[in-house]
C-alpha cells in the first residue's frame, strides 16, 4: 500500500468517527433528557402520591426499638397460623424470607424460626398502591410488624410450613432492614447436594457457609439440626439425673495433660503454664475419690490435634461420665448404653419434625439400636474384619477405615448402628486404664460406635495408687505433674469406671450428616478460629 | 511375573513337562525355545500354543464369534491391563463391571483362556481393593471369585476374600 493510500484511510476512519461521536452525544442528550423527564415525574408522582396515599399510616420504616414505649400487642407465632386462626386479626413479627410483587399484588413468605407463611399485600380498601410498592422493595431478611387477617385458603401452599392459611396484611412496618446483598442466599444454602445441578442453580460450600455462619444458622436445616443438638443434652442430663448422677463443673486450665502430652493446648499462665483441658478425666475421678459416688460433666473439651478431618475439632462439647461400680465395669458399660439408648428414644419420639428437616436436605437412613445394646470384644471385631479380607495385628489400633468397615459388618451382621466394642489393647489405651485380669495385653476398656464412627472412650481406671503410678511410669509421665491425681487414690477409693462422649459427633452420626462442622454453631478447627 | 504365570497355565492345563521360558527385552516379553520348531514370543501367543499342546482347543472359543470375543480379551489383557498406571484402574474395573453384568464369563458362558489370562492379569489390583471398591465393583468381584476357585487357576497367587452379603447398601457414606 502506498503512503496515500494510508493517509486516506486514517482520514476516512476519522471522518467515520466524528460523525459516529456526533451521534452518540445526540443519543446522549437523548437519554439526559428522557432521565430528567422520568425523574420530574417521578418527583411528581411522588408528591401527588403522598397527597392522595389513603394508607400512608399503614406501612412505613419504624423508628428505632429503643424502649421508649411498650405496646399493648401480642405478636402471634407463625408457628401457631393454623385453622383455627383464620378470620382473625393478628400482629406478626417475622422476617422477609422472599418477596413478589405482581402489578397490584406483592406475596410475601414470612419466615420465623424454620416456620413460614405466606403473606398477601394487595391494593384495596386496606392498602395502596404505594404500601404494596413499599411491601414488594423490603429488602431481603428485613424484620417486619405485621398486622394482617388470616384467611384460610383454598389450595394448600405447598412451599411453606403453614400450608392452611395465608395473610391478608393491612399493616406492615419494618423493625429492622437488612443490606440489599446477602454473602449467600438461604435457599441455596438448603438445597439437597447434586439437586438443581440441571438447571445450574448453586449450591454453597462449606466453608462460605461458615464465613457466614450467623445467616446459615436461619435455614431450616440449621435450625432442626441445633434443636436436636440442644434435645441430646436435655436428655442426657435427664437421664443421668433419674439414675442419681451429680452434675460437676470441672477446671478447663489444668497443670498436666490427662491423655498424652502430644496434642494439648498450652497457655500461659502468669510466670508458669498450662494447659487446656482434653477432658475432665482426672477431675471427675477425683469426684469418685470423693464419695459422689455417680458424676458428669458438660463442657467444653480442647484437642490440639491438627488434623483437619470430616470429625475432628479442636473444641468441642464433651459430654462425660464417671461412676463407681460394685464388682464388674460391665455395669458401668450397661449405664451408659442406656442412657444412649434413652437419648436415642427421646431423639426418635419428640424430634421427629427436626429429623425429618435435616432429612430432607441430608437423606439418610433412620437410626437403628438395639436393646440391650450389643458388645464385642475386640478381638471379635479384629476377627470380622479379617475375614473380610483385612490384615492387621492383635494389639494393633482400629485404622478409621477399619472402623467403619467394622460398622458396616456389625450392621449387616446385627442390623444396628450402635455397639460397643470391649477389652481393647492395652497398649492404645491411656495410662489410667485398668488391665485385663487374665491378659495383660488386653485392658477393660471400651469405646463406642455410631454408625461406624467413634463417639465414646471409656475404661475401667486404675483406683490403686501403687499400679498408677507404675502404669505412669511406664507411659513415661511426669509423676510430680499429676501428684494431686495418684494422691486422691491413697486414702480409699471405690472401683470406678467412665467415658467421655463428643456431643457434635453424636449429633452428626445420629442424623447421618458428613461433617462435624455441620453439628457445631462456631466450629473451632486448626484453620478456623472465626465467627 | 509372566514366567509364574506361564507356568500356572501349564498345571491349569494339565501339561505334565514343565517348559523352560527366557525373556526378552526391557519388558521382559516372555519366550519358548522349542526343540522341534521355532522361538515363539508373546505371552498370549505362548498361552495359545500351550491350549493347543493341551488338547484344550475349546478353550480358545468354541464358535467364531467366542473365538474372536477371546482374542479381543486376551488383547485387552496385554494392551490395557498389562502396565496400567493408577489412574487407569478405576476405567478398567468400571468398563469390566459394565461388561459382566450379564456374564459369567468373560465369553459368555463358557469358561475361556480369556478367564485365566485376565485373572492373572488383574489379580494385583483386585488383592489391593477395599471393602467398599469390591462392593462398587460387584460383577468383577463376582467374576474373579468365580474363576479363583475354578479348579487348578488359581495356584501361585494368594486367595482373595470376597463377602457375600453387601455391607455398603445404605445412602450412608
Amino acid at each position: 500500500m502506498t503512503k496515500d493510500g494510508v493517509q486516506g484511510a486514517a482520514e476516512e476512519t476519522d471522518q467515520a468517527q466524528s460523525k459516529k461521536g456526533l451521534k452518540k452525544q445526540q443519543k446522549e442528550a437523548e437519554k439526559a433528557a428522557k432521565k430528567a423527564e422520568k425523574q420530574a415525574k417521578l418527583a411528581a408522582d411522588q408528591q401527588t402520591t403522598d397527597e392522595d396515599d389513603f394508607a400512608k399510616d399503614r406501612y412505613g420504616v419504624s423508628p428505632m426499638v429503643q424502649s421508649s414505649q411498650r405496646l399493648d400487642r401480642v405478636l402471634v407465632r407463625v408457628q401457631e397460623l393454623t385453622l383455627e386462626k383464620s378470620d382473625q386479626l393478628i400482629w406478626v413479627r417475622a422476617r422477609i424470607h422472599t418477596s413478589r410483587a405482581k402489578g397490584k399484588q406483592c406475596f410475601l413468605v414470612l419466615r420465623q424460626q424454620q416456620f413460614n407463611v405466606q403473606a398477601l399485600v394487595a391494593v384495596g380498601e386496606r392498602a395502596s398502591k404505594q404500601m404494596v410498592k413499599f411491601a414488594a422493595n423490603i429488602n431481603k431478611e428485613s424484620i417486619v410488624d405485621v398486622e394482617a387477617v388470616v384467611r384460610k385458603v383454598e389450595q394448600k401452599i405447598e412451599s411453606c410450613s403453614q400450608q392452611d392459611v395465608e395473610l391478608h396484611v393491612e399493616r406492615i412496618f419494618v423493625i429492622s432492614q437488612a443490606e440489599p446483598r446477602l454473602p449467600l442466599q438461604l435457599e441455596d444454602c438448603v438445597r439437597p447436594e447434586g439437586e438443581g445441578d440441571e438447571d445450574g442453580r448453586a449450591t454453597v460450600n462449606q466453608d462460605t457457609r461458615l464465613d457466614n455462619r450467623v445467616i446459615d444458622l436461619r435455614t431450616t436445616t440449621s435450625q432442626a439440626i441445633f434443636r436436636l443438638q440442644s434435645g441430646v443434652c436435655q436428655l442426657f442430663r435427664d437421664t443421668l439425673m433419674n439414675k442419681g448422677f451429680v452434675e460437676i463443673q470441672t477446671p478447663k486450665i489444668i497443670s498436666a495433660a490427662s491423655e498424652g502430652g502430644a496434642n494439648v493446648f498450652t497457655v500461659s499462665y502468669f510466670k508458669t503454664s498450662a494447659y487446656l483441658a482434653q477432658s475432665p478425666q482426672l477431675y471427675k475421678q477425683m469426684c469418685i475419690c470423693a464419695d459422689f459416688d455417680k458424676v458428669f460433666c458438660v463442657g467444653p473439651v480442647f484437642r490440639a490435634e491438627d488434623s483437619n478431618t470430616h470429625r475432628h475439632l479442636t473444641e468441642f462439647v464433651g459430654l462425660d461420665i464417671e461412676l463407681a461400680f460394685n464388682y464388674h465395669y460391665h455395669e458401668v458399660i450397661e449405664s451408659i448404653t442406656d442412657t444412649m439408648v434413652q437419648i436415642f428414644k427421646g431423639l426418635r419420639d419428640k424430634f421427629q419434625t427436626e429429623i425429618q428437616t435435616v432429612g430432607k436436605q441430608f437423606p439418610s437412613e433412620p437410626f437403628k439400636f438395639l436393646e440391650p445394646t450389643l458388645r464385642l470384644e475386640y478381638q471379635e471385631g479384629v476377627a470380622m474384619l479379617r475375614e473380610a479380607g483385612v490384615e492387621m495385628g492383635d494389639e494393633e489400633d482400629l485404622s478409621t477405615p477399619n472402623e467403619k468397615l467394622l460398622g458396616r459388618l456389625v450392621k449387616e451382621k446385627y442390623d444396628t448402628d450402635f455397639y460397643v466394642l470391649d477389652k481393647y489393647p492395652l497398649a492404645v489405651r491411656p495410662f489410667y486404664t485398668m488391665p485385663d485380669p487374665t491378659d495383660n495385653k488386653y485392658s477393660n476398656s471400651y469405646d463406642m460406635f455410631m454408625r461406624g464412627e467413634e463417639i465414646l472412650s471409656g475404661a475401667q481406671r486404675i483406683h490403686d495408687a501403687q499400679l498408677l503410678t507404675e502404669r505412669a511410669i511406664h507411659h513415661n509421665i511426669d509423676l510430680e505433674k499429676i501428684k494431686a491425681y495418684i494422691d486422691s487414690f491413697r486414702f480409699g477409693a471405690p472401683p470406678h469406671g467412665g467415658g467421655g462422649i463428643g456431643l457434635e459427633r453424636v449429633c452428626m452420626l445420629y442424623l447421618g450428616l458428613h461433617n462435624v462442622r455441620q453439628t457445631s454453631m462456631f466450629p473451632r478447627d486448626p484453620k478456623r478460629l472465626t465467627p | 511375573m509372566a514366567l509364574k504365570e506361564l507356568s500356572s497355565l501349564e498345571k491349569a492345563l494339565g501339561l505334565k513337562k514343565p517348559n523352560k521360558y527366557s525373556t526378552q527385552g526391557d519388558k521382559k516379553v516372555p519366550v519358548l525355545q522349542r526343540s522341534n520348531g521355532p522361538a515363539l514370543s508373546g505371552l498370549v501367543t505362548i498361552a495359545t500354543y500351550l491350549v493347543r499342546e493341551a488338547n484344550r482347543a475349546e478353550l480358545l472359543g468354541e464358535s467364531a464369534e467366542h473365538r474372536a470375543i477371546v482374542q479381543q480379551w486376551l488383547e485387552y489383557r496385554v494392551t490395557k491391563v498389562d502396565g496400567c498406571q493408577k489412574e487407569d484402574i478405576k476405567t478398567i474395573l468400571k468398563d469390566l463391571n459394565t461388561y459382566l453384568e450379564d456374564k459369567v464369563y468373560l465369553a459368555g458362558n463358557q469358561f475361556t483362556l480369556a478367564d485365566t489370562l485376565m485373572y492373572y492379569g488383574i489379580h494385583h489390583i483386585i488383592v489391593d481393593l477395599a471393602v467398599q471398591e469390591k462392593e462398587k465393583y460387584v460383577n468383577v468381584t463376582r467374576w474373579f471369585d468365580h474363576v479363583q476357585h475354578y479348579p487348578g487357576i488359581r495356584n501361585h497367587l494368594p486367595p482373595v476374600v470376597v463377602l457375600k452379603n453387601r455391607v455398603y447398601t445404605g445412602s450412608h457414606h
